[in-house]
C-alpha cells in the first residue's frame, strides 16, 4: 500500500483541509513537538514583490498582537510564521458550529442570543483594550462551542490585510458588507466602535432572523448600512425587552460618536438585559431567512456612496413603525380614508383678507369699530 | 393581451407631526434611556386623553415619539405644550412640530408612516434643545389656515439649518402673544374710532368755523342736559352771540 504523502507548512504536519475560504485554507493539522492538533489558517501572500514585503510585515505584527489575545471568548494562537509564499497561524482547533449555520437552522432563543453577543462583547472589549480591532465580525467568524462557550475567530488576518485604516493603499475596502459600519464601508479610518457596530448586527440577526443590511449587490447593502434606520427588534418580536431594543439601537448608531464607545459598555448592559430576561419564561424564535456571508473585496473609491446628506437624513428618519403602545394596526386606515377626502391631501391654503375678517374676531372687531366710527364721523361732518 | 398589474399606490395625506424627542437619548446609559422611554410613554398616553383616537397616530422614533395629528394642526400645538409641561418632572424633552406629507409604509409587523412631514419633525426637534418647542412655517401656515388668527401664539425664531442642510424658518411658542395681539388691535380700533370721528368733526370745523361750531355743540349739550333734567329747554341763542359772550368774559 501507498504511504500518504507527509505535507507540511512550517513545523505542522496536514492532516486534512478544514475548509477553504477567498482569503486562504484552513487545515487541521499536527504540531510533532507538542503532539497537539491544530488549526492551520493559511493566507497566499501576493506575488508582487512590494506587496509581498507590506502583506509580511503586516502579518508578523498584527499576528503578534492576536497572539497576545488570551482570552475565554478569542480563538488562541499558538504560533505564526511563512513559508515561501503562503503565511500561516497555527491557533486551537475549535469543536462546534458557527454561528452563522446555527442562524439558518433558526433556533436561537433571546436568552441565549443575548448570551452569545455578551461573550462576542467581552472578547471584544479584551481585544480593544490591547488595540486590536477585529473589523470582520460576522457569524461566520463566531464559533459556538459546548456548553454555550463561544470563540471569536479571524483576529489578526482581517487586521493585517486592512493594516491601519480599512483601505488597502489601492483603495479597496476588505470584510462583509453586510456587517459592516457605515465609517468602514466608507473606507474611513475604524476604531473599535466599528467592531460594536458589526456585532450589533449580528445581534439584530440572532434576535430577529433576519438580515438587518439586505441588497441584491454591494452597492445596495452599501447603501442600506449607510442610510436605513432599523425598526426596533421588539417589533418582530414583541416579547423582547424594550432595554434590548436600545442597546441594539445604540450599537447600530451611524454616527460612531454616539455608538458604544467601548465594547464592555455594551456588555454590561447586555448583562442588565439578561438578567431582566431571566426573569421572563425563555420563548423561542424561529424563521427561515438564511444568509450567505462572504468576505468581499470592492473598490471603495470606485463605488464611494453619493453624499446627498437631505436625502439621507429624509430616508433615516422619515420611516417611523406604528406604536404599539398606543395603537394597533387599523390606525393607518385613519390616513387612507382622509387620502379620499382632497381637503387632506392638499396643502394648507394661503389666508386672504376677506377669510381673515370673517374668520378671525380680532381684525373683525376693527372693522366694525372702523366702520361705526366711519359712521360717527359721518354723522358729524352732515349735522 | 396581458394586462399590466395594477400597482395600487397608497395615498399621501398632510397632517400635523408633533415629534417628543428625549433630549441626548442615544448619548444615556441604556438603563437610563428605559427610564426616561417609560416616563415618555406615560406623559403621552396623559396628553392624548384629549384627543380623540381617530383623529391620531402615534409612531415609534429611536429617541421619542411622534404623534400625527391628522385634522387639527391646534391640537397638535396643544398637545405639544402639554406633553412639555407634563414631561417638566425631570423629562428633558424638545419638541418638533411640522405639516407636511406623510404616507403609510411598510407591511406586518412594520406597519407605519413615512413622509417628509415626519422628517422634518424630527430634524426640528434636533434642533430645539431641552425642554423647548419649535414648530416650522409650513405648520404656522397650516394652523393659520384652519383657524386664522392662532398663529399669534407663535413668534419667529429665526432660521436654522439642519444637520442635513436643509433651512428652516422656524416659531416658537408664545402662549402670551395672542393676548398681545389682542392689546394691540384693541389700540388700533382706539385710533381708528378718535381719528374717524376726529374727521368728521375737522371737517364741520372747515366749514363753520372753530367758534360757530364750539357754540353750536355748547347749545346742543345743555339742550341735552336740560332734557335729562326734565327742564324746558331754553332757547338757545343764536351761536355767534354766545361766541361774543363768551369772549366779553
Amino acid at each position: 500500500m501507498a504511504k500518504k504523502k507527509d505535507i507540511r507548512i512550517g513545523r505542522y504536519r496536514i492532516l486534512d483541509e478544514l475548509g477553504r475560504g477567498a482569503m486562504g485554507v484552513v487545515y487541521r493539522a499536527e504540531d510533532p513537538s507538542l503532539d497537539r492538533i491544530v488549526a492551520l489558517k493559511t493566507i497566499s501572500l501576493s506575488d508582487a514583490d512590494e506587496d509581498r514585503k507590506a502583506y509580511e510585515k503586516r502579518f508578523m505584527l498584527e499576528a503578534k498582537a492576536a497572539g497576545k489575545l488570551t482570552h475565554p471568548n478569542i480563538v488562541t494562537i499558538f504560533d505564526y510564521g511563512e513559508e515561501e509564499d503562503v503565511a500561516y497561524m497555527a491557533m486551537e482547533l475549535l469543536e462546534g458550529e458557527d454561528l452563522r449555520a446555527r442562524i439558518r437552522k433558526g433556533d436561537i432563543p433571546p436568552m441565549e442570543a443575548v448570551e452569545i453577543a455578551l461573550q462576542i462583547a467581552d472578547g471584544l472589549g479584551f481585544a480593544h483594550e490591547f488595540g486590536v480591532v477585529h473589523r470582520d465580525i460576522k457569524p461566520g467568524n463566531i464559533m459556538l462551542l459546548e456548553r454555550g462557550a463561544v470563540k471569536i475567530m479571524d483576529f489578526g488576518i482581517a487586521r493585517m490585510r486592512h493594516a491601519d485604516a480599512s483601505k488597502t493603499s489601492t483603495g479597496m475596502v476588505l470584510g462583509t458588507p453586510r456587517y459592516m459600519s457605515p465609517e468602514q464601508i466608507g473606507g474611513q479610518p475604524v476604531d473599535q466602535r466599528s467592531d460594536i457596530f458589526s456585532l450589533g448586527t449580528v445581534l439584530y440577526e440572532m434576535l430577529t432572523q433576519t438580515s438587518l443590511f439586505a441588497g441584491q449587490d454591494v452597492n445596495q447593502i452599501a447603501h442600506s448600512v449607510a442610510n436605513t434606520e432599523p425598526a426596533p427588534p421588539s417589533h418582530a418580536h414583541p416579547e423582547l425587552p424594550q432595554m434590548l431594543d436600545f442597546i441594539v439601537a445604540r450599537a447600530l448608531k451611524k454616527d460612531p460618536s454616539v455608538r458604544y464607545q467601548d465594547a464592555y459598555e455594551m456588555a454590561a448592559d447586555l448583562r442588565d438585559v439578561l438578567a431582566e430576561m431571566r426573569g421572563r419564561a425563555p420563548s423561542r424564535d424561529r424563521g427561515d431567512e438564511h444568509d450567505k456571508t462572504q468576505t468581499l473585496r470592492f473598490d471603495a473609491a470606485a463605488e464611494k456612496l453619493p453624499v446627498a446628506p437631505a436625502a439621507n437624513a429624509i430616508a433615516r428618519e422619515t420611516r417611523l413603525p406604528l406604536s404599539r403602545v398606543f395603537d394597533s394596526d387599523a390606525a393607518l386606515g385613519r390616513v387612507e380614508a382622509r387620502g379620499k377626502r382632497e381637503r387632506f391631501t392638499l396643502p394648507p391654503k394661503r389666508v386672504g383678507l376677506f377669510r381673515r375678517i370673517w374668520q378671525d374676531r380680532l381684525p373683525r372687531r376693527l372693522l366694525v369699530a372702523a366702520l361705526l366710527a366711519a359712521g360717527l364721523g359721518v354723522l358729524i361732518a352732515s349735522s | 393581451m396581458a394586462k399590466a398589474p395594477q400597482v395600487q399606490i397608497q395615498p399621501s395625506v398632510f397632517a400635523s407631526v408633533a415629534f417628543l424627542k428625549i433630549h441626548d437619548f442615544g448619548r444615556r446609559p441604556v438603563v437610563e434611556q428605559a427610564r426616561l422611554r417609560a416616563q415618555l410613554e406615560a406623559a403621552v398616553a396623559v396628553v392624548l386623553q384629549d384627543l380623540k383616537e381617530d383623529a391620531r397616530i402615534v409612531l415609534d422614533a429611536a429617541d421619542g415619539i411622534a404623534l400625527v395629528v391628522l385634522d387639527d394642526p391646534r391640537a397638535a400645538l396643544a398637545l405639544a405644550g402639554r406633553a412639555l409641561a407634563a414631561g417638566a418632572a425631570g423629562l428633558p424633552l424638545s419638541i418638533g412640530i411640522n405639516h407636511g406629507a406623510v404616507k403609510q409604509s411598510g407591511k406586518g409587523k412594520h406597519e407605519g408612516l413615512l413622509g417628509d412631514g415626519i422628517a422634518v419633525a424630527a430634524a426640528i426637534a434636533e434642533l430645539a434643545g431641552p425642554k423647548k418647542l419649535l414648530v416650522t412655517r409650513e405648520f404656522r401656515d397650516a394652523l393659520e389656515d384652519a383657524a386664522p388668527g392662532a398663529e399669534a401664539a407663535l413668534a419667529g425664531a429665526g432660521t436654522h439649518t439642519d444637520a442635513s442642510l436643509r433651512a428652516h424658518a422656524l416659531y416658537r411658542h408664545e402662549p402670551r402673544g395672542a393676548a398681545r395681539r389682542g392689546a394691540r388691535y384693541a389700540a388700533a380700533a382706539a385710533v381708528a374710532v378718535i381719528a374717524l370721528a376726529g374727521a368728521g368733526v375737522a371737517f364741520r370745523v372747515s366749514i363753520e368755523g372753530f367758534d360757530r361750531y364750539a357754540a353750536r355743540m355748547e347749545a346742543q349739550a345743555m339742550q341735552a342736559v336740560a332734557r335729562l333734567r326734565g327742564e324746558a329747554p331754553a332757547a338757545a341763542p343764536p351761536p355767534l352771540q354766545r361766541a361774543a359772550k363768551r369772549r366779553s368774559r
